[in-house]
């Protein structure tokens, strides 16, 4: 796992508070919302928090948060293209 | 912190369509559109709630300090709500250090942590005569 994406893995874990579940319980492509974690609107906003505060990265809108809560990888990659700008 | 007369609203029923016993903002001392806003409610022994919470040592329940920061932060937005819903969907962190009684002047305090997708995530914190009686993080959406 790249260190970029165990970092992502623990920062959904802590930030949404998913007591007992470790990084290499989240599956890279398994969707966030929906199926896969089952997130909700508020995770996601937790989420676009967290992110911005560990990773320095800005979610601006509806429609960048749904390409990058698509999945762990997406995410990751999301993070990885908008934190080098 | 002097705000700009033009940004504090005075007619708080135009802004809110909470209605009485429910609105619970008497009036808007400092507003920044998305950045602070800092309300007061003075606690008046003939307010409903108090009847009976309690009768021997009337005391303001503690979501309804919850209850006034949310509507304080309504004027967060930078246009007034006017009849548009605006529902809690989540408190976070919620502390009561200490009640509030009929006769206090209450400075409610709200700033925003961050929004995404319709839902506003605020902090806020109730102070009476520099006095913490209560902190805690909202979520709020607006319908």
């Amino acid at each position: 796992m790249s260190d970029l994406k165990l970092r992502v893995k623990e920062m959904i874990i802590e930030r949404l508070k998913l007591e007992g579940m470790t990084p290499d319980q989240i599956e890279d492509q398994a969707p966030l919302f929906g199926e896969g974690l089952g997130l909700d609107s508020i995770d996601a906003l937790e989420l676009v928090l967290g992110i911005e505060q560990v990773f320095g990265v800005k979610i601006e809108d509806e429609a960048a948060g749904m390409k990058a809560f698509k999945s762990v990888q997406a995410l990751t990659d999301f993070i990885a293209e908008h934190a080098k700008a | 912190m002097t705000p700009a007369p033009a940004t504090v609203p005075a007619d708080i029923p135009a802004h809110l369509p909470h209605r009485y016993p429910f609105l619970l903002v008497d009036r808007i001392l400092e507003r920044e559109p998305g950045v602070r806003v800092v309300a007061e409610k003075l606690v008046t022994i003939g307010e409903p709630h108090l009847q009976g919470h309690f009768e021997e040592r009337p005391l303001v329940p503690g979501v309804l300090l919850l209850e006034m920061l949310a509507q304080t932060g309504g004027f967060l937005e930078a246009e007034p709500l006017h009849g548009a819903a605006i529902f809690l969907a989540g408190v976070q962190d919620a502390r009561f250090r200490a009640p509030a009684f009929p006769g206090d002047r209450l400075r409610l305090e709200v700033t925003p942590e961050g929004a995404f997708a319709g839902l506003m995530k605020l902090k806020g914190t109730v102070s009476c005569e520099g006095r913490e009686l209560c902190t805690a993080r909202l979520l709020v959406k607006r319908l």
